[in-house]
């Protein structure tokens, strides 16, 4: 598999081997609700990776340069900016909490020296500026060094302001505010290829944005029925084509995805393209339904495809096919006699995404126990990794995890009964051009990359 | 008669589901209510189409047998005024395949789903009011219905929990494990979501009479309407107390 952009697709994730890298994040047994990570998205170019958790915050990360002197710490991600971007609201009107939990960041593609993203939580979303100051002027003529005001007759000469260099200091302001167009929660949102505009979604409705406009939003979609008892499915999650501007999909609940085309209406309530897989009857059970609800999509890097992430299992789409995926693959099949027990313990609710790599020849999800899963399109090999302390020596090489699903436990393996579903994997990102991954497990965050070098 | 067990379990522990979503910080989540109210669904077509009945539990697992309407109606009476009580003592109309609830009132526990649930309106609190008044042993689901429920009752028996229900009527309190009341809040579900909505008592009350042509077919369209009318449309906090009595014993 190709690392790098444009590199073709020989090879497969199983070729390489993945190495520990970092792990940013407390070691405490104890971990903080706040302190739990709900998002991780790196930037177009990979140099910036965000990070957003259950307190509002967002940390982001920058890549070191590589330098000849440290050959070994090849682009380490260090801490580059942390604010807090959401604060728990309260809505009187309807007596209800505001979360500030930070349920996705989108950067938006560089324009100039400063980054800018957005990041949402429930309610609310904000454009956010990162910049850099890396030098202060000095020398006015109407003000101190310490700022204060000169008095204007004391001055009798003039002298032009030096700019001096000075600590790095990197400062996050909030430039937009998009709020109060929502009713429900929003779950994701997505900035468009024509980096004007960008969509948000709830569980109802599919908003469409202007970045530079705060006090408007044009509603896309509206899947409200008149009747609220009348409501069988919601919004999970949007993404807008990577190339084309018009183009949008969403998916439901009940496993559907929907393609709309902006330029056929105003309204998207229709869509252009419907995808369904028929369900297959012999699996069918009192969570047939809650297993089949998407919690993710996201379309690879060509455009040609999306992927879906459901309970169970990863699905690849042609769009230009859409009775059926292309490619199903199996994440943690042996929980499927499970339902029951992950129901009662809210578990099966838990909503796990998913991520290409950069030439959409490896996608990878998280599991439970920590396990992370990567599935090669071209050769159909799996792996299961685990983002532990126990292998967290410096680029020691990840060993392949296997679950045993009955029958005699091997050595090194581990049986269902013994995963900790508590040490869930939700969140993975993959940089946009190498073998690097980014992958959450609850407050830590760890980092791998490939062997190679 | 497995599935029967099970779809029982599953309807407990989606009721407690819902009841512990309400006071989730941040506001019910739509998306996950919904698919616990497909499952509540699932779950209950299932019960109800299940033939035959669990055998008869011993006595002494959930409660005194001298059970009165006042109990179904203890869960009204806390907001509202009860329904009607002439039929009380009488049986109401019993529905095929039910016939769980005939001499077994304890079997109101998960047995009122088949006569609440399917026939609603007054008839199915009659009807779980007359089972009730039948003295009968329990089903055995109570104590797992119970912890299912969360109600950190861990050992105390059932017997305990009815008779103060008995004893001081509304709001009850954490250890009321009333039949009646699940029977109600069953039959709510079941008939349909509107009165769990609605701020006034006489939308609660609504709810049952509207149930009344509420068939089996309807409900799973009522059973949606819950999360998203309680997420957006009203204060889930003005919603909850009056229900208090009911929904505890969940």
């Amino acid at each position: 598999m190709a690392g790098v952009a444009g590199g073709g697709g020989g090879g497969g994730s199983n070729d390489f081997q993945w190495c520990f890298s970092q792990v940013k994040g407390a070691i405490d047994e104890d971990v903080a609700e706040a302190d739990i990570i709900s998002t991780v998205e790196f930037n177009y170019s990979g140099d910036l990776l965000a990070t957003g958790d259950k307190g509002g915050r967002v940390v982001i990360f920058q890549r070191e340069q590589e330098s000849k002197s440290r050959p070994h710490s090849r682009g380490e991600y260090n801490v580059y900016s942390t604010f807090q971007s959401h604060e728990p609201e309260f809505d009187y009107l309807k007596s209800l909490e505001i979360e500030e939990k930070i349920n996705k960041i989108r950067w938006l593609p560089q324009q100039n020296a400063a980054h800018f993203l957005l990041s949402t939580n429930d309610k609310t979303i904000k454009l956010w500026k990162i910049s850099e100051r890396d030098k202060r002027a000095e020398g006015y003529n109407l003000k101190d060094e310490d700022g204060r005001l000169r008095d204007p007759f004391r001055i009798t000469a003039l002298r032009v302001p030096i700019l001096k260099p000075m600590d790095l200091m990197v400062e996050a302001s909030p430039r937009r505010i998009f709020a109060n167009a929502h009713t429900y929660h929003i779950n994701s949102i997505s900035v468009n290829s024509d980096h004007e505009t960008y969509l948000s979604a709830d569980d109802l409705r599919i908003n469409l944005w202007h970045l530079e406009i705060t006090d408007r939003s044009f509603n896309i979609v509206d899947i409200k029925p008149a009747n609220m008892e009348e409501l069988t499915e919601v919004i999970t999650a949007a993404e807008f084509h990577p190339h084309h501007c018009n183009v949008f999909v969403y998916s439901s609940s009940k496993g559907t995805i929907r393609l709309c085309d902006m330029r056929s209406s105003a309204l998207c309530d229709r869509h252009s393209k419907f995808f369904e897989e028929p369900e297959d009857p012999s699996s069918r059970s009192f969570f047939s339904e809650i297993i089949s609800s998407i919690s993710d999509v996201k379309f690879s890097h060509s455009g040609r495809y999306m992927m879906t992430r459901d309970y169970l299992s990863v699905k690849v789409w042609d769009l230009n096919m859409e009775n059926r995926p292309v490619e199903t693959y199996q994440v943690h099949e042996y929980l499927r006699s499970k339902l029951c027990s992950l129901y009662e313990n809210d578990c099966i609710f838990d909503k796990f995404e998913c991520c290409w790599n950069g030439s959409d020849s490896a996608i990878m999800t998280g599991s439970y126990n920590n396990f992370f899963r990567m599935f090669d399109r071209s050769t159909r090999r799996d792996v299961t990794l685990e983002a532990s302390r126990e292998s967290s020596k410096p680029r020691a090489v990840l060993k392949p995890r296997k679950v045993c699903t009955g029958g005699k436990r091997k050595k090194d393996e581990i049986s269902v009964d013994s995963l900790d579903f508590n040490k869930k994997i939700l969140h993975t990102a993959w940089h946009p051009m190498e073998n690097i991954i980014a992958v959450a497990a609850t407050n830590n965050l760890y980092i791998f990359q490939d062997k190679i070098n | 008669m497995e599935f029967k067990l099970e779809a029982h379990r599953i309807v407990s522990i989606s009721l407690g589901k819902i009841y512990s979503a309400r006071g989730q910080r941040g506001g019910l989540k739509l998306h996950k209510n919904l698919l616990v109210s497909l499952v509540l669904r699932s779950a209950r077509q299932v019960y109800l189409s299940e033939p035959g009945c669990p055998p008869e539990p011993p006595p002494a697992a959930c409660g005194p047998p001298e059970d009165e309407p006042p109990p179904c109606t203890t869960a009204w009476a806390a907001g509202e005024a009860p329904p009607p009580q002439d039929e009380a003592g009488r049986g109401g109309p019993r529905l095929p395949g039910a016939d769980c609830e005939g001499p077994r009132p304890r079997r109101c526990c998960c047995g009122c789903s088949c006569c609440c649930a399917a026939a609603g309106g007054e008839a199915n609190r009659a009807d779980c009011a007359a089972a009730a008044e039948a003295a009968a042993p329990p089903p055995p689901h109570c104590p797992r219905k119970r912890s299912a429920g969360e109600r950190g009752q861990a050992g105390s028996p059932v017997k305990k929990p009815r008779r103060e229900v008995e004893e001081e009527p509304p709001p009850g309190e954490q250890e009321d494990m009333e039949t009646g009341n699940v029977a109600s809040l069953i039959s709510i579900f079941g008939s349909s979501f509107s009165g769990l909505l609605s701020k006034e008592p006489k939308g609660r009350r609504r709810a049952p009479l509207d149930g009344g042509e509420a068939t089996v077919a309807t409900t799973p369209t009522d059973a949606a309407a819950e999360p998203g009318q309680i997420c957006c449309d009203e204060p889930v906090l003005r919603t909850l107390n009056p229900w208090s009595t009911a929904i505890v014993a969940f």
